[in-house]
């Protein structure tokens, strides 16, 4: 019965579809003479969309035939960066005279490199249902979070649990104080090394060394202050209390690497942490894969505590907020600005798209009406503490992502390596915004 | 007439013989070299920026650059460093294997293998072991030095590189020295050891003589691939640790790529390919002065 109902269902809509397009036809040869391309319906809109997560780039492309499927008069072309390449796609695109509709940014170039490419984008449906959208300076929204990502204390939950006699609760650690007295009990359970901390340039420098600027609801006040020079570095207590804390993750009585603390150890020290022989390092969700762990095994992020004050919102908050997103292009024509929009809302609002974004690309959604959830244990941590409202700004966002690996992140190693004071790092800081930042 | 056909036909051979070759060498060196030298004279960000003249300013700003010249400077002993080791190191591989011990052949090849891997895939593979399996051994024999990674210590990161470039590449130079080393005819050694002279000064005054020619191309090529080291550096130490190990090609790409200076990085280029050049002529010019006549 069931059966038969949808064959006539099936009929009906074939039907259907016969009498529009019977229609369509009819109304195109009436407008044969029209010069506008952009009203005929039949002819299908086309539009280029970059992707600048190279790794996700099949997935993608079968996103863009899905949205097709149902989007006829709409084509999409997908252009991927290829994983390493430093030249943004869009870059290569337009210079070769092409019109992207929809690019894929990192926040910080859509914010500036290309802060005169995007259209307005605020009064679209999807802004109610996320929070990390990306805005402009007036305010404007711009940006389309297409990944979120987190960083914070990485835990290696077996372990903890041993530790501390039962489940560990990551945001239970909000001091200092709390923080050492469990890498003590740690060390009491027997783990000889609780932390392996990876030195490298970009994760000392441009996560780690930028959260501070998170002390400020809007990260922005902060980089202006840093920018006209009146910020000061070693009287700030959050600035100082980061650095602290850091010390505390360097140092010989808890860190594997203690007695030499810089060294190419990305790899090993995820793989200690992975199996259990230290349980704590400092990096973002991507650092699932590196840690080659067992599988079954659980991993979760804990809140960087800066003193004492466990009432201290940074105390209890992991940095999350977009790491991608997606910006329409004011030069691409009013049809495929629309044509963009449907597949952003597509993204957001279609069981397939909720789909390509969590489960087949493997990106943490950004929107809260997306309840999939991703594989990697420390995404699922992220979606957790964004429905738990325990997140603040991805503070690595509001500065130079591209050139803090080669001028601050070698500062912080100096620190780290005990070459340089920290009224050295402090002095770095202000010499790199008085000579980048005009 | 005839002259005339003959000349034709001479044209018509060099056409034949070099003109893919040329075709071939003028679209993918120098094209883009003029091209490369154009855009040092335009205001670029990035590769795709529009060009703006700017006139000598990007060389300007290079030079004063002061990161350039250090990492130069940190090149140069990492040249002086790796020239002197490889073609040590090279050429006492091809005397031990052309000397007739017994399994000559096949150490020949094992000498030569780490010279078919990558860079970069060398770099990873010995990352390992100056991370984890010296560390290891340090701690099991008890050895003080070696119980910390070496690629955390600005010296030893160095070294790091110095060693793994000789692992590398001194096998590849066995291989010339030893085509050196079979062409000394044997009746000069021969006469040599009639005449009294034991093998130490066989070496020193009959064979090195005539090995000349050899160690012109491996000096020039030892030179030329440490001032360009890159992909080794990148995977090994990634410049690190804090920049001490930052070689002169990394901190040109990371200038152009990275910090999105692409018209300074260029004319860093520039000038790092006129310093090679130089330096790599003088070599070859005053090295051809040696060669002696069997």
């Amino acid at each position: 019965m069931s059966k038969f109902n949808k064959t006539i269902g099936l009929f009906k809509k074939s039907a259907m579809v016969g009498i529009a397009a019977a229609l369509t036809l009819s109304l195109a040869a009436c407008g044969g003479s029209s010069s506008n391309k952009e009203s005929s319906s039949n002819s299908p809109v086309k539009i280029i969309i970059t992707n600048g997560k190279g790794e996700i780039d099949a997935q993608f492309k079968q996103a863009a035939k899905d949205f097709m499927a149902t989007n006829k008069n709409i084509q999409v072309e997908v252009d991927s960066v290829a994983v390493g390449d430093t030249l943004n796609v869009y870059d290569k695109l337009t210079a070769s005279g092409k019109t992207v509709t929809m690019a894929m940014f990192d926040p910080y170039s859509a914010l500036n490199k290309y802060k005169d490419v995007g259209i307005d984008l605020s009064k679209e449906k999807w802004n109610a249902d996320t929070n990390d959208a990306l805005k402009d300076s007036s305010g404007q929204v711009i940006g389309f979070p297409f990944a979120v990502e987190g960083m914070g204390l990485v835990y290696n939950q077996k372990v903890l649990d041993k530790a501390v006699g039962g489940t560990f609760d990551p945001f239970t650690i909000n001091t200092q104080d709390k923080l050492k007295a469990l890498l003590d009990k740690m060390k009491a359970s027997g783990i000889q090394y609780p932390i392996a901390y990876q030195t490298e340039a970009w994760s000392v420098g441009n996560h780690y060394s930028s959260l501070f600027l998170d002390q400020a609801d809007d990260p922005n006040t902060i980089v202006d202050q840093l920018k006209s020079g009146t910020f000061d570095y070693t009287k700030n207590a959050v600035w100082n209390g980061y650095y602290d804390t850091m010390d505390i993750l360097a140092s010989k009585a808890y860190n594997k690497y203690g007695a030499r603390p810089l060294g190419q150890y990305y790899d090993a020290a995820h793989v200690a942490v992975g199996k259990g022989d230290s349980a704590i390092l400092f990096n973002g969700d991507w650092a699932f894969d590196s840690l080659h762990a067992v599988a079954g095994d659980t991993f979760g992020f804990m809140p960087i505590p800066i003193d004492n004050n466990a009432d201290n919102p940074l105390n209890n908050k992991i940095a999350v907020g977009p790491t991608q997103v997606l910006v329409i292009n004011k030069k691409a024509s009013v049809a495929q600005q629309d044509a963009a929009k449907k597949f952003l809302n597509w993204l957001v609002y279609d069981q397939k798209g909720k789909d390509f974004v969590v489960n087949k690309a493997q990106v943490i959604s950004a929107f809260k009406n997306n309840s999939n959830k991703v594989t990697n244990p420390l995404g699922v941590a992220i979606s957790n503490a964004i429905a738990q409202g325990k997140t603040m700004p991805f503070s690595t966002n509001y500065i130079n992502a591209g050139d803090w690996p080669t001028t601050i992140g070698p500062e912080v190693q100096k620190y780290i390596a005990k070459q340089e004071s920290r009224a050295d790092l402090a002095k770095a800081f202000e010499n790199y915004y008085k000579s980048h930042q005009q | 007439m005839k002259h005339r056909k003959k000349a034709l036909a001479n044209w018509g051979n060099a056409v034949l013989f070099l003109g893919p070759t040329t075709i071939f060498f003028a679209i993918t060196v120098l094209v883009p070299f003029i091209y490369g030298i154009y855009l040092t004279l335009n205001k670029m960000d990035t590769p795709s920026d529009p060009l703006v003249f700017s006139g000598i300013l990007n060389y300007v700003n290079a030079i004063k650059d002061a990161d350039f010249w250090s990492s130069l400077w940190l090149t140069l002993k990492f040249v002086v460093a790796t020239v002197f080791f490889v073609n040590l190191v090279g050429f006492g591989l091809a005397y031990l294997v052309t000397s007739g011990i017994r399994i000559q052949n096949s150490m020949r090849t094992a000498y030569f293998t780490p010279n078919l891997i990558g860079g970069l895939v060398l770099g990873y593979i010995w990352q390992f072991v100056f991370v984890q399996s010296l560390p290891a051994m340090g701690e099991k024999l008890g050895i003080e030095w070696l119980k910390l990674g070496w690629l955390g210590d600005p010296h030893m990161a160095f070294w790091a590189l110095v060693i793994v470039t000789i692992w590398q590449t001194s096998g590849y130079m066995m291989i010339i020295f030893i085509a050196g080393l079979i062409s000394i005819p044997r009746d000069l050694i021969e006469a040599a050891t009639i005449d009294g002279a034991g093998p130490f000064r066989r070496l020193v005054n009959v064979t090195l003589p005539l090995m000349v020619p050899s160690f012109v191309v491996t000096i020039f090529l030892s030179l030329k691939n440490a001032f360009m080291v890159y992909d080794l550096n990148f995977s090994l130490t990634k410049g690190g640790p804090f920049n001490s190990t930052l070689m002169v090609s990394m901190h040109v790409v990371n200038k152009a790529f990275i910090e999105s200076n692409y018209g300074t990085g260029q004319a860093e280029a520039i000038i790092l390919f006129i310093i090679v050049a130089v330096v790599t002529g003088i070599q070859v010019y005053s090295s051809k002065k040696m060669e002696v006549e069997a």
